[in-house]
Parts: C-alpha cells; sequence; structure tokens
C-alpha cells in the first residue's frame, strides 16, 4: 500500500475472519500450560475472502441472512477486531452504532455518557460542548439524560447510542440492526437523519433487515452468505437477490394447525411464476400461480376451497371461497392462477384451505412471497386507475 | 495518540469517580485507606512481631508500605480493568493502553498524595532534608514506568486467561512479606547475619525492593540511594514498561472478541 485510503473510503481486500465458538470462552493460563485443550468445535469462518470497495459518500446497505457476516463486517471495518488474512482500511473518523449497550458507562448519566463516547472517538471537549445541545435535542430523552444510564430501557439506549453517532461528523458511519429497537417514529427520525449525514458527504453502511430502510437510503446492496458476497450492485436488484435467497430457504408451505382428520386436506402448496418455475418473489403486473395438492380420505365430487391474502402487517387483502368440481378423485393437483398480479412491494402471507362441499374450510398451509419493489406507487394494491381532466378554467382564483 | 488524551482523562476522572461515588468525603476515601492499613501495619510490627527495631518506625515503615500499596494495587485493579471496561473495548478502536493506564494513573494519584504528606514529616521528623530530596520524583517516575508495565502484563493477560488475576492475589501474599517492607535487608536480620546471600537476595531479586529502598534511603535515612540502586530503578521501570507494552499490542487485537 502506497498511501492510505481517503476519508470516507472503506476497502476490504480478502478479507478473513473466523471465530471460535468453544463453550469455555474464557480459557485459563493453567489449560495453556497443561496443554489440556479440550477438542472443541472447529472455528466458524465469519468472513470468506470478503472484497469490497465503498468509495468516499457513497451509502451501502448491507443484507444476508442471520450469520452472514454483516455484523463481523461492521466490526472489521470498525477497527474493533482483526482480520485473520487480507486487509482492511477505513478513511478518516469512523463512528459505528453495533451493539446497544456498547460504549457506555453504566453507572454514569447519558450526559456524561455522551463526553466518554466522544472521547473513544477522539473528539475533544469544546467539540462535544458544541454538539451536546443537538445531541440530547435529537435523543428526545428529556430529562433522562441525566440519569445513570444502567435505568435506560433498550429504545432509550438506542436514542441516545444513535444521537451520538450521528452527531460527531463522521467520515464513515457504520450501523448495525440496532434500529429495530426504536420505535416507529425514531427509526422514521433516524433515517432522516442518516440522509442528511449522506448528503453532507459521509459514506454510510447499514446493515438492516428493513428492506424498505434500505431501500429509502440506499444506493447500493450488498448481500452476503455464509461470509461472502453474494450480490453487490444497485439496490432494487440486490434486494431482490436477497429475498429470493430467504424465499428458497422458506420452502414450500408450512401447516399452522395439528393435522386434523378432515374429510379433505391441504397436502402442499407451491408458488410458481409465470414460466411455471416455483419462485418466492413475483412482479407487479407479472403473472403469479398458487399450486395446491389436496389429498381426501375418500373419493370426493365437490370441495370448497378458501383463500386468504395478508400483507406483511396482517392487514387482509383478500379472502375468497370457492367450490370446485373433483370429479370423485381422492386427490387433485390444483392452481390458482393470477395473471396480472396488482399487489405492490412487500411480503405477504398467503394461506389457503380446503374443506368437503358443504363444510366452512379452515386454512390450512401457508406460504410467503416477496413482490419486488420498483419506483412508482407505494402501499398494497395497485389501483391501476389513472388521472384525467374533466374541465378547466383559465385564470387564478380570486 | 494525543486526540486521546481527552479520552485518558476522562477514564482517570470516571475511575477515580466511580469507586467513591455517592460518598459525602468522596476522594478523601482514597487517602484514609492506606491510613488506615499503615496505623494497623505500625501497630503490628513496630509492636507486636517486631522484627527489628528502627527510631521512627512509623516513617520507616510508611515509606516501604506506600510504594508496595501502589504496586499492589495499580495490578490487582489493572487486572479487571479490560472486563470492566469491555463496552467501550467493544464500541471504538482507540489505544487499549488507555484503560490499564488511567487505572494505574488513579493509584499514582493516592501514592502522589500520601507522599507529599509523608516527605515534609519524615524531613521534619528524622531531620533529613539533603539534596538527595530532588531524586525523589526521578525514583517516583521510574516507579511509575514499572508499575504500568506490569500493569499492561497483568491486564492483558487476564482479559484472554481468567485466572491469571487469582494468581496474582495469591502471588502477592507472600510477596509481601519479602519485600523489605516493615524491616531492611541487613545485617540486624537474624536470619541474614548467618546467611548473607539471603539480604542480597531479598534486596536485588525483588524487582520492587530497590524502590523502596531508594526512596528510604532519601527519606528516612537522608542520604541519597547508592548509583547501583538508581541505576537498577531506571533500567527496571524501562525494561517493564517496554515489556509490558510490547506484550499489550501484540494482545490486544483480539480483545474486543475475549472480552
Amino acid at each position: 500500500m502506497i498511501s492510505g485510503p481517503q476519508p470516507g473510503e472503506v476497502v476490504l481486500r480478502h478479507a478473513t475472519r473466523s471465530f471460535s465458538v468453544r463453550a469455555d470462552q474464557a480459557r485459563t493460563l493453567k489449560g495453556l500450560v497443561l496443554g489440556r485443550r479440550a477438542p472443541g468445535p472447529a472455528p466458524v469462518p465469519a468472513l470468506r475472502d470478503v472484497t469490497l470497495h465503498i468509495s468516499p459518500g457513497e451509502t451501502v446497505g448491507m443484507v444476508g441472512r442471520n450469520g452472514a457476516g454483516k455484523t463481523s463486517t461492521l466490526r472489521v471495518l470498525a477497527g474493533i477486531i482483526p482480520l485473520q488474512s487480507g486487509q482492511a482500511l477505513c478513511g478518516g473518523r469512523v463512528v459505528s452504532l453495533l451493539e446497544l449497550g456498547a460504549g457506555f458507562s453504566r453507572d454514569f448519566s447519558g450526559r456524561e455518557n455522551i463526553y466518554l463516547q466522544g472521547a473513544l472517538y477522539g473528539v475533544t471537549k469544546p467539540e462535544l460542548d458544541a454538539r451536546l445541545g443537538r445531541i440530547v435535542a435529537f435523543s428526545e430523552l428529556g430529562e433522562f439524560i441525566d440519569v445513570p444510564v444502567k435505568t435506560y430501557s433498550s429504545g432509550m439506549l438506542l436514542r441516545l447510542g444513535f444521537s451520538i453517532a450521528a452527531h460527531l461528523d463522521s467520515d464513515v458511519l457504520l450501523i448495525d440492526e440496532v434500529l429495530a429497537v426504536g420505535d416507529e417514529a425514531f427509526q422514521r427520525k433516524c433515517l432522516r437523519r442518516i440522509s442528511e449525514q449522506i448528503a453532507s458527504g459521509t459514506t454510510v453502511v447499514l446493515v438492516s433487515h428493513d428492506a424498505g430502510a434500505i431501500e429509502r437510503v440506499c444506493d447500493r446492496v450488498v448481500v452476503l452468505d455464509a461470509g461472502q458476497v453474494a450480490f453487490d450492485g444497485p439496490t432494487t436488484e440486490g434486494l431482490l437477490h436477497y429475498h429470493r435467497l430467504m424465499g428458497t430457504e422458506r420452502g414450500g408451505g408450512e401447516s399452522l394447525r395439528q393435522p386434523g382428520s378432515a374429510a379433505v386436506e391441504v397436502s402442499d402448496v407451491e408458488l410458481r411464476d409465470g414460466a411455471g418455475r416455483p419462485s418466492a418473489v413475483f412482479h407487479s403486473g407479472g403473472s403469479l400461480a398458487l399450486v395446491v395438492e389436496l389429498r381426501a380420505r375418500s373419493p370426493l365430487e365437490a370441495a370448497q376451497l378458501a383463500l386468504e391474502l395478508r400483507a406483511q402487517d396482517g392487514a387482509r387483502v383478500f379472502r375468497g371461497l370457492h367450490r370446485l368440481s373433483l370429479g370423485g378423485e381422492a386427490s387433485a393437483q390444483l392452481a390458482f392462477e393470477i395473471p396480472d398480479l396488482s399487489l405492490l412491494g412487500g411480503d405477504y402471507d398467503l394461506a389457503v384451505g380446503a374443506a368437503k362441499d358443504g363444510d366452512e374450510p379452515v386454512l390450512e398451509r401457508t406460504v410467503r412471497f416477496s413482490v419486488a419493489s420498483a419506483p412508482g406507487p407505494e402501499g398494497i394494491v395497485d389501483l391501476r386507475g389513472s388521472w384525467r381532466m374533466l374541465a378547466g378554467r383559465t385564470g387564478v382564483r380570486p | 495518540m494525543l486526540a486521546y488524551r481527552y479520552l485518558f482523562g476522562q477514564l482517570v476522572q470516571r475511575e477515580l469517580r466511580r469507586k467513591y461515588k455517592g460518598s459525602r468525603l468522596g476522594v478523601l476515601w482514597y487517602l484514609v485507606n492506606p491510613l488506615v492499613l499503615l496505623g494497623a501495619y505500625t501497630l503490628m510490627f513496630g509492636h507486636v512481631f517486631k522484627v527489628q527495631s528502627f527510631p521512627d518506625f512509623p516513617i520507616f515503615l510508611m515509606v516501604g508500605l506506600i510504594v508496595w500499596t501502589f504496586f499492589q494495587q495499580s495490578l490487582v485493579s489493572a487486572s479487571e480493568s479490560l472486563i470492566d471496561q469491555g463496552a467501550l473495548v467493544r464500541k471504538a478502536r482507540f489505544p487499549r493502553e488507555a484503560i490499564p493506564a488511567s487505572t494505574v494513573t488513579v493509584q499514582l494519584i493516592t501514592f502522589a498524595a500520601i507522599l507529599a504528606l509523608l516527605t515534609p514529616l519524615a524531613l521534619a521528623l528524622r531531620g533529613t532534608l539533603h539534596p538527595a530530596v530532588l531524586l525523589v520524583p526521578v525514583v517516583v517516575v521510574f516507579l511509575f514506568c514499572f508499575v504500568l508495565g506490569c500493569a499492561l502484563v497483568v491486564a492483558v493477560l487476564h482479559a484472554y486467561f481468567r485466572d491469571v488475576g487469582p494468581i496474582l492475589t495469591a502471588a502477592l501474599l507472600p510477596w509481601f512479606f519479602l519485600t523489605p517492607i516493615f524491616y531492611a535487608p541487613t545485617r540486624s536480620l537474624s536470619f541474614v547475619r548467618h546467611h548473607a546471600w539471603i539480604g542480597t537476595v531479598l534486596a536485588w531479586v525483588n524487582p520492587i525492593a530497590p524502590f523502596i529502598e531508594s526512596l528510604r534511603a532519601i527519606l528516612y535515612s537522608g542520604h541519597a540511594p547508592s548509583w547501583g540502586q538508581l541505576l537498577y530503578v531506571a533500567l527496571a521501570g524501562l525494561v517493564a514498561l517496554a515489556v509490558g507494552l510490547t506484550l499489550f499490542r501484540r494482545l490486544e487485537g483480539e480483545l474486543a472478541v475475549v472480552l
């Protein structure tokens, strides 16, 4: 390396790191001297040859399933843990918000902790004095700012931790999933503050499971899987990749109820895309087919099928009851086809249930799927309406 | 490094206040404890188990005792310091030495305060005003280096191997009795009279002994320490600090993982 990274630049070159996951984390000198190292599980790789370059001022969302190496990457970038091989460079002042309690002295008040955390990043007292008012105001902690931090709730810890991290004029800001602890209003406020930071040229790396948050803030998404970069590119594509990754793992629908002694039951469900391939990610306007396997105890002439669609927040989008002739079969494969999906970006649960003709079916199986977000209308359903002008009038209103 | 001076100040201040927070006497407790200890030891070793007889025994004893207390308290508090401050280590990339160094500094403040009380008292009572008194700060600086070096080793080792703390506590007890605190390793000790080499071992093998002997020469006996003692003190301080820093820097990387 000839010159160091410029402020705000983030570089990972062939970064590799694994962790020992032995139950007795605290080793003893006695054990070392006596050479008694009980065989434990092999070290778990957290990062495997990760190469990443983030230019100053870029905002990158990092997604992946639990244990994919997201937090490890941030801790390496923050300089908290070293790499076993490879190189990690982070230019300028790197501020991180990785763990809720980290950086706090529990016995000291919120106000005192502001000074301590600032000092951890090498910020001097006059600089902190100048920021104190803004930090306290942003945290909305009010009089609690003078109460020992050990009495704080996790939401309050997040408020203080984020307020400090967001007001230290960092070149690189690393934020882990902790934001999820905040209430909705504060999360929105955090995202707004992050975009202000971005506007002032800070490089931001945000780890989150909230695709909406990543979409609002980040231009670029890195998908990590098993310690490796699975995707690195524009946000929309990245999130699609991430949803696909999650979908494959989810497999078919899971039953929500105990298997009963019903006359007919749904034995399997699967979602397929327009080309007939199993999928968990769909596009607005594309086609979706729900394929259902029915099994009856005895041949049936007809069955009742219930179908229910719920949005992520639990709101019922659709519920329908259909009667289907089975023509005396004991088992059948059926498909519910939607040629032109009117759902907008988000995650949905589709539940299906069956009963013999005349009975009320209960929902037995659920499949989850995602609709890829696209620029344009937001919400659950695309109303597909359009505006037109009915009458016009020239001149201004009095 | 300079940017972290404020952090160091914060850690020292915090450590000072944390110990006796909420008590009315506050920092004064820092002085009360060693003084009570001194009273007890004066009674024990000056009257009950009298090994040697020295005029103005409390002053003789106190010089050794404050050096030892500084050494022992620093190591014990430094050994736990990294674990206590794990939340800070897991937060940011700052020089981790600041944590054990701040606990040692807090002990140094107590030590310096008592030494400042003791010096005029000793000079007045013993009539030992001598130009060598100017060497007191020099010895104290090397003592600080020595204690800091040892503290860095103990702190980082204890973070990795959690039995270092108990081993240290167990080692400090016999070490106390082998240190010339309430006796002098001279011929007036009965067993040194028969085996002169024991006196040499007591005076030179134990690295803390020359520090005590040097300060005692100046404050109690009123003469400069020998060149040998001064050289030993300087070397012990610098070597301990160098070893401590080297070991600490080699091991500090994984601290956030092991804490």
